[in-house]
């Protein structure tokens, strides 16, 4: 039997520096995973199902209407807004510039190309922070408002681009947030250890950069095509005050006067 | 050729002293790397100005890249200076000055050498060891197959020089990010038949703060790594492992 204790480790000097790894310890590995997460589900799709959708401005004003009347005609649209689109953006745009504030880029040093794609991750994603921001702000939540008026769509989006400065900023931002998409999509990929082979990542990086041109260059036909095309009128569906629709009328020899209409 | 190289050092008498620039001019012989270069500096300690200095302090052991004790910033870049050659540094020319400053990130004890021991304590952290101590001859370990061999022995030729933690720009006070050293150290043991009754625990401690998360898969490592460890693999298998011990953690703990 031993009696005496085991003497007592020395007491780890506190090291200058950085600190080492707090084995096990904190939530960080759940809130970093859950930003990489949302990246890809629900907000990529999200991006992708936006600009897909906004191709249809191609076609003019009355499909885009069409198109922007059938997504908020979806079932319990403004629960899905917020629960699928705006609580995991906010979530993924703050956790990221956390993210982002705490880099040390060093591409001045070491310009590598994986480097550079650290800091262009970045870089984009702060471009699309403040964008999304505007965006919300001039185009959802302010102005005319779409989800009532369907038909006004195609006006709101030419009168914004109409402005050079406004159409620049969105020439930017696409071709930001389709870079961040695509790059986070080929970053999920390698930290979640689907390819973690160079040659599984060199293959998927060219799945990602194609997919993402593919994105960037819709969104960009999109817009020429809305800033190209004559002047919309203001709404092509406008509410129309004089058809209002008849009340159902009991008919004669109802058998069930409380459902008007249903004669048997 | 040159008949001298120029050298510029950033020196510093101790942790808290203030950081100085000291100049040197070397007689020029075929060959060298820098660590000849800063022991000709140590056979004669005079700067350029004539002015008489101490010898510089360096780590240094092996002199043949396997110790990985003497990275510092070579013309501001990290790398080993026994494999760093002289004749490659000063330009087309030959005539560039060469610039060598200690690793930025690591507590500075003398002149160039640095104290690392953050790389030791992270080690240790994820039990980076084969567990084989006991209170009798556990015999021989169980066999290793060759393609788990194969697997393991490019990570077992790291030689913790920090140079992969120097590069990252992840690797900062901030974050306090555990390093791509580490991560692969991990997976070697994990790898390894016996060290793998130690696989949970490691999984956990990378899950921590700091841990695996933390990086921005800049490649930094990869690329500056001397001895081609395969490290964003490393860190790519590892991140699954890590990410899968943590659900299996919260539906079966």
């Amino acid at each position: 039997m031993a009696t005496a204790a085991p003497p007592a480790p020395p007491a780890a000097p506190q090291l200058r520096g950085v600190q080492p790894l707090r084995a096990g310890e904190g939530h960080s590995f759940f809130w970093r995973k859950l930003h990489s997460l949302t990246g890809i589900v629900p907000i990529g799709a999200f991006l992708v199902e936006h600009i897909v959708s906004n191709y249809e401005i191609v076609n003019g004003p009355l499909a885009y209407a069409k198109q922007v009347l059938f997504l908020n005609s979806l079932p319990l649209v403004r629960v899905l807004e917020w629960v699928f689109i705006f609580i995991p953006l906010a979530y993924h745009a703050l956790y990221g510039v956390f993210i982002a504030i705490r880099g040390r880029s060093n591409v001045n040093v070491y310009p590598w190309a994986g480097n550079w794609m650290y800091l262009s991750q970045r870089i984009t994603g702060l471009i699309a922070f403040f964008y999304i921001i505007q965006h919300l702000y001039r185009q959802r939540f302010t102005g005319v408002s779409l989800p009532e008026h369907p038909g006004a769509a195609f006006a709101k989006v030419q009168h914004e681009l109409a402005n050079p400065w406004m159409l620049a900023i969105y020439v930017i931002a696409m071709i930001a947030t389709t870079w961040h998409f695509s790059y986070g999509v080929w970053l999920f990929a390698a930290k979640w250890g689907i390819t973690p082979g160079d040659k599984a990542r060199k293959k998927f990086g060219w799945v990602c950069g194609l997919g993402g041109a593919a994105l960037c260059l819709m969104g960009l036909i999109s817009i020429y095509a809305v800033v190209t095309a004559p002047p919309a009128p203001e709404d092509v569906m406008p509410e129309q005050p004089g058809i209002t629709l008849l009340k159902p009328s009991t008919p004669p020899n109802s058998t069930n006067p409380t459902q008007p209409g249903a004669v048997r | 050729m040159p008949s001298t190289i120029k050298v510029e050092i950033k020196r510093q008498s101790n942790p808290d002293a203030p950081a100085t620039t000291e100049k040197f001019e070397v007689p020029y012989r075929s060959g060298m790397n820098i660590t000849s270069l800063l022991g000709e500096i140590a056979l004669n300690p005079v700067d350029v100005s004539g002015r008489a200095t101490t010898p510089i302090t360096y780590d240094s052991n092996c002199l043949e890249e396997i110790c990985g004790s003497c990275a510092m910033l070579i013309n501001g870049k990290a790398s080993m200076a026994c494999s760093a050659l002289v004749d490659k540094l000063t330009g087309p020319n030959k005539d560039q000055t060469i610039t060598l400053a200690p690793l930025s990130k690591f507590p500075i004890v003398r002149d160039l050498a640095v104290d690392r021991s953050v790389l030791f304590e992270n080690l240790k952290k994820v039990k980076a060891w084969v567990p084989i101590d006991g209170s009798y001859d556990l015999g021989a370990g169980p066999k290793q197959a060759p393609q788990i061999q194969e697997k393991r022995y490019p990570l077992s030729n790291c030689i913790s020089c920090t140079i992969c933690m120097e590069v990252c720009p992840q690797f900062n006070d901030a974050t306090g990010f555990v390093g791509a050293a580490t991560i692969a150290q991990a997976k070697l043991f994990n790898l390894d038949p016996s060290g793998a009754v130690l696989k949970e625990e490691r999984l956990r401690a990378l899950a921590g703060d700091g841990g695996i998360q933390e990086c921005g898969f800049a490649q930094n490592c990869v690329q500056a790594c001397p001895k081609q460890l395969p490290l964003t693999e490393a860190i790519s298998d590892m991140g699954r492992d890590v990410f899968i011990q943590q659900v299996k953690d919260l539906f079966a703990r």
